[in-house]
């Protein structure tokens, strides 16, 4: 019996140290050279079609305007040659940007070294926190969603870069950001990042299903109206289902829109605010589950009865892939598809893994329904407070986002980063890379005046997670209503525990600083 | 101090220094993290407070009172019990089958090992693929056998949802247990089940009260290597649902680490982890008290 309990004994010792192990204890954020870090590859690499905008880019970028920032940002970093910046940036596509381009190129400018520090997108908040409340000193450069920087700021992780700004840009800089992006730089007064991609919701269709004399006739026959593309999500919903019946059987669907769990908020966020929702009341009570919210909700699962089977665990690749294959009338998403529905860009190696097109000259772009899109996601670049070399960092940052090489950047197939200055919107060798793309800059030009920026106080990434978790539950057959009163309890928690007053005064500066691109 | 004293203590200082390693290694890995576990989890540490203050249970109470965490304990403890008695009931008949000389064993072990040795996240985005709806194999050969196109939403929807994880986190973990079964299976002399034979005992009888008994120490093993394993899910879960639709199928891995690395409310993911870790070691002694009971009667 004493050798039973002995056992007994051990083996409960044993599984609470395993468990311990595995559950109790946070793992501490690797190090960076635990990351998959690479070194910065030659421009040399870069093959097909990317390696000449890429080389002409280089080419073009030299000698930077005089004065510019650019070119002060240049003389900054030469003070600091030979040193090491860790950068991050999110894992994949989005790296191959200052992986073969911006890295190399700032090194051979400055000397500084770049190391660009791949992580996937929802680790880019994680990881700088952690390494900030380890002490860190891991990351000099970091790159995050626009919505983060309330919560970055306040927790100390980001350097405020007024002085900055003030001793070493270029201020005309600052004028020739459009409008809405230059508005998102600050928070509680202070600037704590540089705008870096203008990510705004395109709608894209097919304009020779519009134009097509047949679905002209038949859809006026049905509706009444003219088929045109929609300016209301209730447009929205009869164009895609008249081109749904029509097509279904080859397996051709009026619309998609991306469903699956981690963004699907975004176009929640988008249509509510255009059928006139608010997020919170006058006492900071979540408003997500107004009226307007449960029809915007029961609006978007009816939706999903038009769009392709399974739509509701399909992610951008799936939508890419539809569209691309000339299977889809009508899809919403982020401005790198309008580029490769043309074949800009589709010969380089990086993007390779993007289904052929088979929809160039065939595409139109408007706002989302509407009137208003949703200005999703972005990113900026900021400055760790924890960095040895914090105006390194920040040289770095000013010559990413100069005019100059940022407008270079743009135009780079692969990397992803949308005009977001009015010199990029403007910029005619941008309206030259195919035969639309000055329609294309245009919408989202306009997309960017009208849009309407993602919530951006503390806590933005909870409140996210809780609607989208509502959303997908409703997707799965969830009562709508039902679905939002649990987000708005969840909501007005997070709203409690981070302190509904100071909420209450974020919410305000939110709406007060971002105006028209708050609420419509 | 007797010469033989000195030498038994020379011996046992051998021991303690053989030992000393692990022991402190054990003592840094686990016990110092547990420690600086519970003392974070007294604290309201998250990403906009680095710095926490002492805030009593509060964390405690926060998570005892979190329907989320109960949902997602719920979620966790359906999948341990389904899964793990497929698994056990599975690597069984699969080990009592390949125990014995079947031509070609050499080649089908090694093949019915394959699912373990994948890693969990790539054998969930495989899976992932396979339930997808329109373009999944799955739905494809459902289709042939019934003969009309089959859209079966596997991924999205709340019922569907379970036999799609359950068959996954089967498929890869039945090998596990059919390994260990074999190897206790094989441990036993063949003599035992030969003299029930001859004693006229059917295959059942054999099976019933020779071969389990005898396997039981190894298979008692195995399920709770197995039950600790699944408590703990997370890979495949999350490449399949992430927990969803909604939170219909969230671990509380998942919670702990949506809680803890993406809201980064670090000292609240300490509390929850730590109830946990109460519950699964409450749950491990009940367990264990029964199996070493059942053996004892057994012996």
């Amino acid at each position: 019996m004493n050798a039973m309990k002995r056992r007994f004994a051990i083996a409960i010792f044993g599984a609470i140290t395993i468990v311990a192990a595995a559950c109790a204890v946070p793992p501490a954020a690797p190090p960076p050279a635990a990351e998959a870090t690479r070194p910065a590859d030659p421009v040399g690499k870069i093959e097909g079609q990317a390696e000449q905008v890429a080389a002409a880019a280089v080419m073009t970028a030299m000698p930077p305007k005089p004065g510019g920032s650019a070119a002060r940002a240049i003389e900054l970093a030469k003070k600091y040659a030979g040193v090491t910046l860790n950068v991050t940036w999110e894992a994949g596509l989005q790296s191959q940007d200052p992986l073969l381009f911006s890295a190399p190129e700032f090194e051979r400018l400055t000397g500084v070294k770049i190391n660009v520090i791949e992580t996937p997108f929802t680790e880019l908040f994680s990881k700088a926190v952690a390494d900030h409340q380890a002490g860190g000193g891991a990351y000099d450069v970091l790159n995050f969603a626009p919505t983060w920087l309330a919560d970055l700021a306040d927790g100390g992780v980001l350097e405020p870069l007024d002085a900055y700004i003030e001793q070493h840009m270029d201020k005309n800089d600052l004028s020739d950001l459009h409008p809405t992006y230059a508005k998102y730089q600050q928070w509680k007064g202070k600037t704590y990042g540089l705008w870096d991609d203008g990510d705004v919701f395109v709608m894209y269709y097919r304009r020779d299903w519009f134009e097509d004399a047949k679905n002209k006739g038949d859809f006026k026959a049905k509706y009444n109206r003219e088929l045109a593309p929609p300016k209301t999500w209730q447009e929205w919903d009869e164009v895609c289902s008249f081109f749904t019946e029509r097509g279904k059987a080859n397996n051709e669907y009026g619309c998609a829109i991306q469903r699956t769990a981690g963004n699907t908020y975004l176009w929640f966020y988008e249509q509510f605010r255009s059928n006139g929702g608010r997020f919170f009341d006058a006492d900071m009570k979540a408003a997500i589950n107004s009226d307007i919210g449960v029809k915007t909700l029961t609006d978007m699962v009816n939706a999903n009865k038009h769009m392709p089977p399974g739509i509701e665990k399909w992610g951008f690749v799936e939508v890419l892939q539809a569209w691309m294959d000339g299977k889809l009338g009508m899809i919403i998403t982020w401005p790198p598809i309008g580029r490769w529905s043309e074949g800009y860009g589709l010969e380089s190696k990086q993007l390779e893994w993007v289904p052929k097109t088979n929809v160039a000259g065939k595409v139109g772009y408007a706002v989302s329904p509407g009137g208003h899109s949703e200005l999703a996601v972005g990113f900026m670049l900021g400055v760790s407070s924890n960095s040895k070399n914090k105006e390194a960092a920040y040289a770095f940052i000013q010559w990413l986002t100069s005019p100059e090489v940022s407008g270079q950047r743009v135009k780079i197939p692969f990397a992803l980063r949308d005009p977001y200055r009015m010199s990029h919107f403007n910029d005619p060798e941008y309206a030259k890379l195919w035969p639309n793309a000055s329609e294309y800059l245009k919408v989202l030009q306009e997309g960017a005046a009208t849009g309407l920026a993602d919530l951006g106080i503390p806590g933005a990434r909870e409140y996210e997670e809780a609607l989208d978790r509502a959303i997908t539950a409703a997707y799965a057959g969830t009562d709508p209503k039902a679905a939002l009163d649990k987000a708005a309890e969840e909501w007005n928690a997070i709203t409690e525990r981070i302190g509904v007053e100071s909420q209450k005064a974020a919410y305000a500066d939110w709406q007060k600083r971002l105006g028209a691109n708050a609420y419509p | 101090m007797t010469l033989q004293h000195r030498a038994r203590n020379k011996r046992n200082g051998g021991k303690y220094a053989l030992v000393a390693p692990a022991t402190l290694m054990i003592l840094c890995i686990a016990l110092f993290p547990l420690l600086y576990a519970i003392v974070v989890s007294f604290q309201n540490i998250d990403a906009r407070t680095p710095v926490g203050a002492f805030v009593g249970f509060k964390n405690y109470f926060d998570a005892l009172r979190d329907a989320r965490f109960w949902n997602a304990l719920g979620n966790t403890a359906l999948i341990v019990a389904v899964c793990v008695t497929a698994e056990l009931v599975l690597g069984f008949i699969l080990a009592q089958t390949l125990v014995s000389h079947l031509p070609g064993k050499r080649f089908i072990t090694p093949l019915l090992i394959l699912p373990v040795v994948i890693a969990p996240l790539i054998v969930g985005y495989t899976w992932r693929m396979l339930w997808d709806t329109q373009y999944g194999p799955i739905n494809q050969v459902l289709g042939w056998i019934t003969g009309r196109p089959v859209e079966i939403v596997w991924l999205a929807n709340p019922v569907k949802v379970w036999p799609a994880i359950f068959i996954t986190e089967v498929w890869q973990w039945t090998p596990f247990m059919f390994l260990v079964l074999l190897a206790g299976l094989a441990a036993i002399n063949p003599e035992y089940r030969e003299a029930a034979e001859i004693d006229g005992a059917s295959s059942w009888q054999v099976l019933r009260f020779v071969t389990l008994p005898l396997v039981w120490p190894v298979m008692a093993v195995a399920i709770l290597f197995r039950a600790l394993d699944a408590f703990k899910v997370f890979d495949i879960v999350f490449a399949l649902t992430n927990g969803g639709p909604g939170t219909m199928t969230e671990t509380v891995s998942l919670y702990a680490y949506s809680v803890g690395f993406r809201n980064f409310r670090i000292s609240y993911m300490a509390a929850l982890t730590l109830i946990l870790i109460a519950i699964v070691s409450v749950a491990i002694t009940v367990l264990w008290r029964r199996m070493s009971a059942n053996q004892e009667r057994r012996a």
